[in-house]
């Protein structure tokens, strides 16, 4: 490799680095800023505390890869909230920390949603089971 | 080199890999430890590092994404696919970053520059392993793939980098002193060796399947 291209490497990787390292921490300190703090979901854009919705729903207990899991049945949840068209919208789950998944209604009828605020699906990847939900938006098609 | 010993090399790296995902992976996670962040920046910059410098060979660390990737899709515990499809990515993407260096390391003759190539290596291989699981899990399962999603959550990604960057801006020169050592390891020796380990480690990790 020529003499020139290793000082060029030398000059430009640690300055990669560092700007990656910047662009990490920067993303850390926005993430923590715009955590959201608070022991409510919004459903379609109400607020219900987790006592409310489980005053509300059925529990029902799933099995999953991980096990049995109990919570609310998101099927009936959505139905006792007078959803507009249950079954015809998607839902997008968000957590705390702003992580998101969006599911259809084929996926979420199948879901719970647990006392310590997580949705969980049978059969589904994991990258779905959101934890810390603070809203449950619907979008209608 | 010798074809045999390569693949061999290539498996015993992979389910070293692969098992430290599934195994230790589950310590670190039961633990509440960032289990991620801590099997990229360190186990899995550590075998991917330890195969370039002893074996040479472009390509290798491919192959082993794809012997770890399949034997974590036979770890009980979390995500099997999405974890599965972060490691085979890690494995391309870590080939990608260092494809155009040489073998021997001599572009890295400074502490700076190694721990650099570290920092790199950690943040690139760990962000883009998230990434490609969030676009390619939801289509091989089928459940949609939708791009807002991964908008909102790219600043998460990209602080999540920040941890492996660390832990391999450590491991990288660390493991470069390593390759002063002459670890030659005769045939005779190396085959029943590589083979042993090898398949140690997918019997514990399979027969945990099968027991869970």
């Amino acid at each position: 490799m020529p003499a020139t291209m290793i000082l060029g490497k030398e000059k430009i990787i640690p300055i990669i680095a560092i700007s990656l390292l910047l662009v990490g921490t920067s993303s850390a300190i926005y993430v923590n800023e715009t955590k959201i703090d608070k022991e409510t979901i919004a459903i379609n854009g109400i607020e219900y505390t987790v006592d409310q919705i489980f005053a509300i729903g059925t529990i029902k207990t799933i099995t999953t890869d991980d096990g049995e899991k109990t919570g609310i049945a998101l099927d009936e949840l959505m139905y006792k909230l007078n959803i507009n068209c249950p079954d015809c919208s998607s839902y997008t789950i968000k957590g705390s920390d702003n992580y998101q998944q969006t599911v259809d209604w084929d996926i979420l009828k199948t879901g719970i949603l647990t006392d310590y605020r997580k949705v969980f699906f049978p059969d589904t990847a994991h990258y779905l089971w959101v934890k810390n939900i603070v809203e449950i938006e619907v979008n209608n098609k | 080199m010798n074809k045999t010993r390569l693949i061999l090399g290539i498996f015993i790296f992979g389910s070293l890999w692969g098992f430290s995902e599934c195994v230790i992976g589950n310590f670190f996670s039961d633990a509440g430890l960032p289990t991620a962040e801590l099997m990229v920046g360190f186990f899995a910059i550590t075998f991917l590092l330890l195969s370039r410098i002893y074996f040479h060979q472009p390509g290798m660390q491919i192959g082993m994404g794809l012997v770890a990737g399949t034997l974590r899709l036979f770890n009980p515990m979390g995500c099997h696919l999405c974890s599965a499809v972060a490691i085979v990515a890690e494995g391309a993407i870590f080939e990608l970053i260092w494809y155009k260096f040489s073998f021997d390391f001599r572009e890295l003759k400074t502490l700076t520059m190694q721990a650099s190539m570290g920092v790199i290596s950690g943040y690139l291989v760990f962000i883009s392993g998230y990434i490609i699981t969030q676009v390619l899990t939801p289509i091989i399962a089928g459940t949609g793939f939708f791009i807002e999603n991964l908008i909102f959550i790219m600043p998460n990604i990209l602080a999540g980098g920040v941890v492996p960057a660390l832990i391999a801006g450590f491991v990288v020169p660390t493991l470069l002193l390593a390759r002063k050592l002459d670890l030659t390891i005769k045939d005779r020796i190396y085959y029943p060796t590589t083979i042993g380990i090898s398949a140690l480690c997918w019997l514990i990790v399979v027969g945990n399947w099968l027991l869970a």
